[in-house]
């Protein structure tokens, strides 16, 4: 009798539940993130979708046109630029507004700069582009209480004037200038989440201030919902000096880790926009001949990484010290069955680094597919057809089925084709990222994606100081032109450098460039403001769902 | 009675503090760095600095720093989240998994317990062949595969209930709780047959049947009740598995829920978070251990705790 009560007595709360809970209501545009957000601190924002939402939140000096991602004054209304290019003079805007009111301040950029500076995260290298930057951040690592604040060049005359000295001409400052560790912080709002190191003379400051509803922003949206593992909402902030053109009054970010389920609730109309899907479903929709699926460049490129250093991990002799053997790897591989029956969507092969995003870069020539000169190369490396070759480890991150797909095929082919035994070994995530970081690997997977809009944000990486060259190879020349590169005023005869650079990078491979990558896209026709952009990037200001 | 509780309730700290130990060193001697979170490496001074913030720049540092906290409910940063820490992570995605284990707990223990009477009752005839093949079925198809399948019919196909949404609506938990709730319910109906068969053959039923009580009467109420002390013993982990989540059935569904965070911490290898689940799992673990050695005083008053 009591269980049938019960079991009654839940039946009506249920329906209650039901009927009183109705679905809030719609956002103006919804679409579907790459996946949870890790954080919006911009000290230590660095996924991709942290970065997306960002863009929504605040405005740097620069921000990015909504069209075309080229830089154009932001928080700063009009910039000046020295003749040597070295000083920007910016000057704020009157209506520059924080989501509470307050008026932006040169003091919020400096604050978050030197915060940045001082409590560093992944892109605290965009800063030591500030003549004296990087001083400052080593000697306060070393000791908070003697690093000197008035050795780095930015200087504020009066609230609404910021001058900034470089170490060098850096054409693509203004673009890092509109990037999420340039944004500007409201120092206000923070003070209650603020720790100060009595011993150490370090401030840190607690992680609930970049949740709503502490977080206060700049930009054109704020951010009123952060609800873990189910999205976030963007509400159109009512202080921000360009309101009346920003298009969407409310934006919903959602998370799905089931590709497949977001295109359900795609298909359902419930949603405006997949910003990524996967490789499946994208090639899926197109071959059904969908013209919702948008597939493009993107700015990265997909590789494999040869370890260059004079041995190998354990000692071992490196065959890949001798450039023929890299070169005669890198020929004997025809890239086409990879993109044809592995990653399927159409992308570009390379026998180049850099991708084909920058229209006045002349790109240079890299090694084609000739397996006659793979043959000859490897034998005068000294091992003819294969004999005496060391069996190597090719190592790759297990998270994606496409990397070990893709390894099967370069090892069948360098078997088939120079007679060498490349064996696979696949790797959990965090293990490939120390091994791979480690130089601790024969040949590994590996892939680039730009981080701002300069051909440099590729060639950097391998600087033989660079902590991003795992490689472990080493070129004055290539340094060398670099830093010409770095010097040079004109900005044609600073790409021919670069250019100049990446030629001598992909003749002597280091890296075996495989493809380009693409972005995947599923989106409404009558969604506007969403540029396809090889840098997937997107200013919300203009973005509506045309329902 | 209360000599017992307290005795266990002051075991529960010594337990802890072993599998703290135990889940810390495995995390520490892992391979990989949980600060790394993108494909590029750290600059050491970034690494170094965020090691500091998190209090793990040594291993004894580490292990001294949390639990201090922890007795103060301060989980700390989580390392892979660092716009969260791990004590609101815990309070914002517990309840959907308590909720939603709760639910299918008692579908679990409602359907489960009818299935294996059922099956007792009507042994080697047409409803204990039905009944052990669904049993058998629950057991064995693992949790992917059900939550996929009611996923695709009762979601995508029909659209009867939403998926991917959480608004903390009765609808939203439906399919997910009876893709939670079939292990169990397996379980408690093979568990609840064979004590059934067992407790059907016993002298107090025939005497109570030649009696002249009601065969339901004596089904339901002088043999279930015996019947049912094995399953017990099993409801009481199990409700602790089912409401700390399922990271299969919370993938498929998309739900907010912790059981996500079993596995992906793990892969991020984000200690503070890996200690934070596995220290509240294993507290539910000795609480419903607990509670179900009292229960069995309430189900049967010959059984004494002590």
């Amino acid at each position: 009798m009591k269980l049938s009560r019960l079991i009654l007595a839940t039946f009506f709360t249920v329906g209650w539940a039901s009927i009183t809970l109705r679905a809030a209501d719609k956002a103006d545009f919804i679409f579907v993130n790459r996946g949870d957000i890790g954080t919006l601190d911009p000290n230590r924002m660095s996924w991709m979708q942290d970065i997306r939402i960002g863009y929504a939140l605040w405005e740097g000096l620069y921000a990015l046109d909504p069209d075309t991602l080229d830089p154009i004054p932001g928080a700063a209304e009009k910039i000046e630029q020295s003749e040597d290019n070295l000083t920007y003079t910016f000057h704020l805007r009157e209506n520059g507004r924080w989501s509470n009111g307050d008026p932006v301040t040169v003091d919020n950029f400096i604050f978050a700069w030197k915060r940045m500076l001082e409590e560093p995260g992944d892109y605290t290298y965009l800063l030591f582009y500030i003549k004296g930057a990087r001083a400052y951040s080593e000697a306060f690592e070393k000791d908070p209480k003697s690093a000197k604040w008035e050795n780095v060049s930015v200087r504020a005359p009066d609230p609404r004037t910021l001058i900034v000295t470089l170490d060098n001409p850096t054409p693509f400052f203004p673009d890092i200038c509109a990037f999420p560790p340039m944004f500007p912080l409201n120092q206000k709002t923070l003070e209650k989440f603020k720790h100060f190191d009595q011993a150490t003379g370090r401030t840190t400051y607690d992680a609930a201030f970049a949740t709503p509803p502490n977080l206060v922003t700049n930009g054109p949206f704020m951010l009123t919902r952060w609800q873990l593992k189910v999205g976030q909402t963007l509400t159109k902030n009512p202080y921000y000096w360009d309101k009346q053109h920003v298009v969407s009054n409310t934006i919903e970010s959602l998370v799905f880790d089931d590709p497949l389920l977001a295109l359900q609730r795609y298909e359902r109309g419930d949603v405006d926009w997949l910003a990524e899907t996967s490789g499946d479903i994208a090639a899926q929709l197109r071959d059904a001949g969908r013209k919702d699926v948008r597939i493009f460049p993107s700015f990265g490129t997909y590789f494999y990484s040869f370890n260059c250093q004079p041995t190998l991990p354990g000692g071992r002799k490196n065959p890949f010290a001798d450039m023929r053997v890299r070169q005669a790897l890198t020929m004997a591989i025809d890239k086409r069955p990879i993109v044809r029956n592995v990653t399927k969507l159409g992308e570009e092969i390379t026998s180049l680094y850099v991708p084909p995003t920058f229209p006045t870069y002349k790109r240079p020539t890299g090694l084609a597919y000739d397996v006659a000169k793979s043959k000859q190369l490897l034998a005068d490396a000294g091992y003819p057809d294969g004999k005496g070759f060391p069996t190597l480890k090719l190592i790759f991150n297990t998270e994606f089925n496409d990397h070990k797909l893709i390894a099967e095929i370069m090892s069948r082919q360098w078997k088939q084709k120079l007679n060498i035994n490349i064996e696979l070994d696949g790797l959990e995530i965090k293990q490939f990222q120390t091994r791979l970081h480690g130089k601790d690997y024969d040949i590994a997977r590996a892939s680039w994606y730009g981080d701002y809009n300069d051909v440099s944000t590729f060639t950097d990486k391998y600087r033989s100081d660079s902590l991003n060259n795992d490689s472990g190879w080493i070129n004055a020349d290539y340094d060398k032109l670099l830093d010409q590169a770095l010097k040079e005023t004109d900005a044609q005869k600073r790409l021919d450098l670069l250019s100049k650079a990446e030629q001598i990078l992909v003749t002597e491979v280091p890296i075996l460039p495989l493809y380009h990558y693409v972005n995947k896209y599923v989106m409404r026709d009558n969604v506007k403001g969403i540029p396809l952009n090889p840098r997937n990037m997107v200013v919300f200001k203009k973005v509506t769902a045309g329902r | 009675m209360f000599r017992f509780i307290a005795f266990r309730i002051l075991q529960f700290p010594l337990i802890l503090a072993i599998i703290y130990v135990g889940t810390f060193l495995l995390c520490w001697v892992a391979p990989g760095d949980p600060f790394q979170r993108t494909e590029r490496p750290l600059p050491p001074q970034v690494a170094e600095s965020l090691r500091r913030q998190y209090h793990a720049e040594t291993w004894y540092g580490f292990l001294v720093y949390y639990p201090i906290k922890m007795i103060q409910g301060d989980f700390g940063p989580s390392f892979n989240f660092p716009g969260r820490s791990v004590g609101q992570i815990i309070k914002d995605t517990l309840p959907v998994s308590a909720t939603v284990g709760l639910i299918a707990m008692l579908i679990a223990v409602i359907v489960g317990t009818f299935i294996g009477t059922l099956a007792a009752v009507y042994r080697s005839r047409a409803p204990d062949w039905i009944s052990l093949t669904v049993a058998l079925v629950g057991v064995s198809l693992p949790s992917f595969v059900v939550a996929a399948l009611l996923r695709a019919l009762f979601a995508f196909e029909w659209d009867w209930f939403p998926v991917g949404s959480w608004t903390w609506s009765p609808k939203e938990m439906v399919l997910p709780a009876v893709a939670l709730s079939l292990l169990p319910m397996a379980y408690v109906a093979r568990l609840t047959r064979v004590s059934m068969i067992d407790t059907l053959s016993s002298d107090y039923i025939r005497t109570a049947r030649a009696k002249g009580v009601g065969r339901l009467k004596v089904i339901f109420k002088h043999a279930l009740r015996n019947a049912v002390l094995p399953v017990l013993s099993y409801i009481g982990p199990a409700t602790a598995i089912t409401m700390t989540g399922s990271f299969v059935v919370e993938t498929v569904f998309q739900l907010p829920g912790m059981g996500d965070f079993f596995v992906r911490s793990v892969e991020a290898r984000d200690q503070t978070m890996i200690l934070g689940v596995v220290m509240i799992y294993s507290s539910m673990l000795l609480a419903l251990n607990l509670l179900t050695d009292i229960g069995y005083t309430f189900v049967d008053p010959r059984i004494s705790v002590s």
